[in-house]
């Protein structure tokens, strides 16, 4: 019996428990746009490099802890550490950690961001456009509908429900009606500030099916946590029929009633 | 090197003029001390309500509970639970632990280690005290409010923190309390750099200044320039709430011209990144001089130390962008941003890679202080390092706002330098008082602290990669987050651990200032000028002004006879 089934045993007190290895639980939410490994393996080449150098921080204060403990050592070399060797010898550690960690982490950080997170796409006619609104303390969103411009009668517009497809590059343009929130996608690993009187913006790309969470990032109140939306990715086909489902209802005269509908901006195409 | 005679005045008398209204920097220090452990304390119960909420959401919070929140029938309520996180922070961060080792330690060292009778202006020293209390009771007072305390997390971000997100008087006692606070730390700043330029004593150069009056002196340049800062941004968005004015609002509310909320995140962050290092660099010059005092050698490189944190200092006013890459600046300025932050690793690794070059060879004493100190150089190497997740750009995308900043800062803001402030007590605690500290309960309490705190922080960020957000509630509403239960509870009884582990502390203290042993002149075995002189130090420290003939740290020179050490106002043997 290891360490972590006593504690969840004991402390959790909850026997199924630790049939979930401690690694599983360690584990960020699954990755499901086509970008999400960039960051994912950015963070791991960053966990080496970093291991790499704390390794090595307590080689040092642990080893030269029990190396030169009094009992063993009585007698410290009179050393200033200003001499050529010693200086080199600094300096060429501090070089070193730029030109290893700072210079490749940057390299690549640059390299994804610029080429991947805002490298904004094309709006042609394959790209899904929503537009996002937070608010105290819900998510709404608006599809632009059959005609494809936003702000018209027969734009799709839900509470805490984004549906989206695979396979199509998605674009937000992302405001708040109150105080900053932020529209985080912990599953395809962004999030961008919803801030009143500014649209940010932020794209994406789906590859797996499923329901997962959407999540307000920023404090944004007291019921922050509740701020939860969910959001359904669908296949292609799947998805033209939901949005053809949708543009029937809003034909209705029924549902034109709830003011919650009217919200909404002329897309900012220019990007 | 002083420019003007320093006066010596008779003793205050009465209790008063003694222990209250008092221009005495050790007194001062003191009082600082008191009512930075107060605050300490003030926090760290703030802090258990959170991890209480986070592991066992719905439960009553234990013993306290029912009389702190009868309407819930103990439990922590959300509104609530905001205003912990906020006063958590701002109470940690600005009447904690800036008291404890910029104004405590500040106060207490700087004259006693440059060979001053007392600081340059002694009435704005006491003035800057006060100052502060008047903050403590503005921010306590604000707790009492109908609508309670602040609750807008301790950035205080518009439009939340405007009247649209928090409608209470709450919020504006607390932008208040911050400014009078801000006020305070100036007055104090501008009064630590004035005394280290005229004051040290004859013949000390600024490489003869020990590295703790360094850190301190970097500190004060940070603050005089960086909290006037705050002080303006929370004074306009006082204006927004009070006046009507529409500096940081935009959208629907802004109804008379539009502002902008980030502009605040501006303000607040080019105050805010410095803060951080405001809080570190005395921890930083603390650590290197007791790693070379308990290592029996001269600090390695000890001019280079503090060129790098002088580096450090200037560098952390230009990358406070990282803290704002998710409100979608140019990538131009990310980039920008990014490129500054990741520079600040060298000069970390150029004293990291010092203070392992003193230990080097060194005749290592295990005593409490240098305990600590070993203590603080290992987390702050987690605590830096893992910086860099967030100073990367993309990285940083996913993770900014989870609780994997939170354990990232607590590494360096709170575990660092809480560390670095207990080196510091422990070491300076016999020239305070004139006793000493129990050795094995302090060893105990650096034991119980230094598990607690890895415990707690690193399962923060465990927890933070896993995609815990910050500041919510009941993490377990989101479906992905019910898996972290377990390590949450580890994380809040780790926490648990740790509080009581500072139960030896407080009576380590108390018990030692009245009953524990009488402390002689010099117990450390160390040089500087503070330990020439009896314990606990006498009024107006020095009788003759000491004229300094060596650097800090001249020990183990093999030239010396019947010691290993020399004072500075020895000639170099």
């Amino acid at each position: 019996m290891n360490l972590y089934s006593l504690y969840m045993k004991f402390f959790v007190m909850n026997a199924h428990a630790a049939e979930m290895s401690l690694w599983d639980r360690m584990k960020p939410p699954l990755d499901i746009s086509t970008n999400g490994h960039l960051i994912d393996s950015l963070f791991h080449l960053t966990t080496m490099l970093i291991l790499f150098f704390f390794i090595l921080v307590c080689l040092g204060l642990f080893g030269f802890s029990y190396l030169y403990r009094q009992s063993k050592h009585p007698v410290a070399l009179y050393v200033h550490g200003t001499s050529k060797k010693h200086i080199a010898i600094v300096a060429a550690i501090g070089a070193m950690v730029f030109i290893m960690v700072d210079m490749k982490i940057t390299g690549i950080s640059n390299r994804d961001y610029m080429e991947s997170f805002a490298k904004w796409p094309k709006e042609d006619k394959d790209v899904v456009r929503v537009q996002v609104l937070g608010q105290q303390w819900a998510w709404n969103f608006r599809y632009a509908g059959k005609d494809g411009i936003f702000n018209t009668e027969d734009d799709i517009v839900t509470l805490n429900d984004l549906r989206l497809p695979t396979g199509k590059k998605i674009v937000f343009q992302v405001t708040s009606k109150d105080v900053i929130h932020s529209f985080s996608l912990p599953n395809a690993r962004i999030k961008v500030d919803a801030m009143p009187g500014r649209i940010s913006k932020m794209w994406t790309e789906l590859t797996t099916t499923g329901l997962y969470d959407i999540v307000c990032a920023q404090i944004c109140g007291t019921f922050h946590y509740r701020m939860q939306a969910k959001l359904r990715v669908y296949t292609p086909e799947e998805f033209d029929k939901w949005q053809d489902q949708m543009g029937e209802r809003t034909k209705y005269i029924m549902e034109k009633d709830s003011a919650d509908l009217y919200w909404g901006w002329k897309w900012v195409t220019n990007n | 090197m002083a420019f003007f005679e320093q006066e010596i005045h008779d003793a205050p008398k009465t209790f008063l003029s003694k222990y209250v209204f008092s221009f005495d920097h050790k007194v001062i220090g003191k009082q600082f001390l008191w009512y930075g452990i107060a605050f300490l304390g003030l926090g760290g119960m703030m802090a258990m309500m959170i991890r209480w909420t986070l592991a066992f959401p719905g439960e009553a919070f234990p013993i306290f509970g029912h009389f702190l929140f009868p309407a819930t029938n103990g439990v922590v309520p959300p509104d609530t639970y905001a205003m912990l996180f906020t006063l958590h922070g701002t109470i940690m961060i600005f009447y904690a632990i800036t008291p404890i080792l910029i104004g405590a330690f500040g106060n207490f060292c700087i004259p006693l280690m440059i060979g001053a009778r007392d600081m340059v202006f002694p009435t704005l020293n006491m003035l800057s005290f006060w100052l502060a209390v008047l903050s403590a009771v503005i921010l306590v007072a604000s707790l009492f409010t109908p609508l309670g305390g602040a609750a807008g997390g301790w950035v205080s971000y518009p439009t939340l923190s405007t009247l649209i997100g928090s409608p209470g008087v709450g919020q504006t006692l607390w932008c208040l309390a911050i400014f009078v606070l801000g006020v305070s730390s100036t007055m104090g700043a501008v009064n630590y750099i004035a005394t280290i330029i005229t004051l040290r004593a004859p013949g000390m150069g600024y490489f003869d200044m020990p590295l703790t009056v360094w850190g301190l002196w970097l500190t004060a340049v940070l603050n005089a320039l960086f909290l006037p800062v705050l002080g303006a941004g929370v004074l306009l968005l006082v204006f927004d709430r009070v006046f009507g004015t529409t500096f940081f609002l935009a959208g629907a509310a802004a109804t008379s011209g539009s502002g902008d909320p980030v502009l605040f995140q501006h303000v607040f962050w080019i105050f805010g990144h410095p803060e951080v290092y405001i809080l570190i660099l005395p921890a930083w010059g603390i650590v290197s001089d007791l790693l070379a005092f308990f290592a029996r050698k001269p600090a390695f490189g000890a001019k280079a130390t503090a060129l790098s944190m002088t580096t450090i200092t200037v560098l952390s006013t230009v990358v406070y962008g990282h803290h704002m890459y998710t409100t979608q600046m140019s990538p131009l300025l990310t980039q920008s941003f990014m490129m500054l932050t990741m520079t600040i690793s060298i000069p970390s690794a150029i004293f990291f890679a010092n203070w392992l070059g003193t230990l080097w060879k060194g005749s290592i004493r295990f005593q409490t202080p240098m305990l600590f100190a070993l203590g603080v150089v290992f987390v702050f190497g987690l605590g830096g390092l893992t910086g860099l997740y967030l100073a990367t750009v993309s990285t940083d995308l996913y993770l900014h706002d989870t609780y994997f900043v939170v354990g990232h800062f607590h590494y360096t803001m709170a575990a660092s330098v809480l560390l670095g402030g207990f080196a510091a007590t422990y070491f300076w605690f016999p020239k305070m008082f004139g006793r000493m500290l129990n050795e094995t309960l302090g060893k105990v309490h650096f034991w119980i602290s230094m598990l607690g705190l890895n415990g707690v922080f690193m399962g923060m960020m465990i927890v933070g990669y896993a995609g815990m957000h910050r500041r919510i509630y009941n993490p377990y509403v989101y479906e992905f987050l019910q898996k972290l239960i377990p390590i949450n509870m580890f994380i809040t009884y780790s926490a648990i651990f740790m509080g009581f582990g500072q139960l030896f502390f407080v009576y380590n203290f108390v018990y030692s200032i009245w009953k524990g042993p009488k402390a002689s002149q010099n117990p450390w075995e160390v040089g500087t000028l503070e330990w020439t002189i009896p314990s606990p130090a006498p009024h107006y420290n020095f009788d003759v002004i000491p004229v300094v003939k060596c650097g800090p740290h001249e020990m183990g020179n093999p030239n010396l006879k019947g010691r290993d050490f020399q004072y500075q106002t020895e000639e170099l043997a």
